[in-house]
């Protein structure tokens, strides 16, 4: 993986949502923390090129966000705080092989790795369940199952385990630990990231710190006052 | 709640071709169209009501699901007697009837899946013409049937927040939260379909 931002800014009309930035990402785990409306979300969809650059320029795998936007959500996959919302048929095993068929396969070989996908999280007994039916917990693997499905090698989670019991959280913990792919993980979930690789701390729009976990979280903390 | 439009079920509907069910909604509806008969309007919508309470759906959530369209075909048909005569205004609301439990009946034995690839497909002519995309028509109405059971659960949702208040709940009142909120989730589920790659391949 290697992302790179170069004096990279987002503004929205006139609120500037991130402050001129570059940085180069490559690790295999990196964490995003910080207080609501720090610029987390913001940076994350820069990297999926959801949002574009006000100024300067974003590329993934040396793909331009802007440029090859097609290119680039092919590389990388987004999971978003919501899973419901990003699961756009009714039934799971639907919804995984239209988003194959959207990037190209043919109906068997989409359903294939559709079935591949639910295995791969041990959530076969999920593909026929209707999206409305599910918990937490199911419709977070669900939507990584969907996301992982179409091959991408970085995976973007937006707060992957809000709002989820404990039991939910674990299966949700283990799946992301056991990803090969890349993962970017935003979480107001500490533990989370404890044993990542990098993590950096946003505050008011800026990166105010870029670390190891423990060191990070401590710094987040005296932010937060707490 | 309501968490689909589809209904699991093994009727007749469920088992024809949906590009069969979408044709005979819009043939009846514009034979419909064509005739003033008020004996032919009572029978059909009399047959579509017939078909669509025969559907396994429990008779509470069968109206429920229909409520909106039929307090606004209540309302049209209201403002019809005003402006018509009453055999006017009954034979538009016969038919309006008959349509909507048609097609109620169609959407409850019809996958969202096969909705739209039916769709995506009969818009091939017009995509080669180059007056529309047809997988983001077909998309486009996917997305209406999948998330319009969320419309209603924010509906609900805000019902009960005005009862949690003791607030008298009025729809009118709701109206503009339940607007913001859906434009918030059509915001989000844009971003998704973004970020899947889903349109525009």
């Amino acid at each position: 993986m290697d992302i790179r931002f170069s004096d990279c800014s987002v503004k929205f009309k006139t609120h500037v949502a991130l402050h001129p930035f570059s940085l180069v990402l490559s690790e295999r785990r990196i964490g995003i923390i910080g207080l609501n409306g720090s610029g987390k979300t913001t940076f994350a969809k820069l990297i999926d090129g959801l949002v574009k650059p006000t100024s300067g320029t974003v590329t993934v795998n040396g793909l331009d966000t802007v440029k090859d936007a097609k290119a680039v959500l092919s590389v990388a996959g987004f999971i978003f705080q919501n899973p419901a919302q990003q699961l756009i048929m009714p039934q799971v095993m639907e919804d995984i092989v239209f988003g194959l068929k959207a990037h190209g396969l043919g109906p068997a070989e989409a359903e294939a790795r559709a079935r591949a996908a639910l295995a791969r999280f041990g959530i076969e007994a999920l593909g026929p369940r209707r999206v409305h039916e599910l918990s937490g917990g199911e419709l977070q693997l669900a939507a990584i199952a969907s996301v992982s499905a179409t091959g991408p090698d970085i995976l973007i989670f937006d707060e992957p385990v809000n709002q989820l019991d404990l039991k939910n959280r674990r299966r949700v913990v283990e799946a992301i630990h056991a990803l090969p792919e890349h993962a970017i993980v935003i979480s107001h979930d500490l533990p989370l990231i404890e044993d990542f690789d990098r993590v950096l701390v946003f505050h008011e729009g800026r990166i105010v710190f870029d670390g190891l976990p423990a060191a990070a979280i401590k710094h987040y903390r005296e932010i937060a006052g707490c | 709640m309501l968490t689909s439009l589809y209904v699991e079920g093994d009727t007749f509907l469920h088992r024809q071709r949906p590009g069969a069910k979408l044709a005979l909604i819009l043939v009846v509806g514009l034979a419909l169209y064509v005739t003033e008969s008020l004996t032919v309007q009572a029978v059909a919508a009399v047959i579509a009501a017939a078909i669509y309470f025969s559907l396994p759906i429990p008779f509470r959530e069968a109206i429920y699901r229909l409520k909106p369209v039929l307090f606004t075909i209540a309302v049209l048909g209201l403002i019809n007697i005003w402006l018509l005569s009453p055999h006017e205004a009954l034979v538009s609301t016969l038919r309006l009837l008959a349509v909507v439990f048609l097609a109620a009946a169609v959407t409850a034995t019809t996958r969202i899946a096969d909705f739209m690839e039916t769709i995506t497909w009969a818009l091939q002519p017009a995509e080669k013409l180059g007056i529309v995309r047809a997988a983001d028509v077909g998309l486009a109405l996917g997305l209406v049937l999948r998330f319009l059971p969320d419309i209603f659960a924010h509906y609900e949702g805000l019902k009960h927040a005005h009862a949690a208040r003791g607030i008298a709940f009025r729809p009118l009142r709701a109206l503009g939260p339940l607007i913001i909120l859906t434009l918030k989730d059509a915001d989000a589920i844009a971003d998704a379909i973004d970020a899947r790659g889903i349109r525009g391949r």
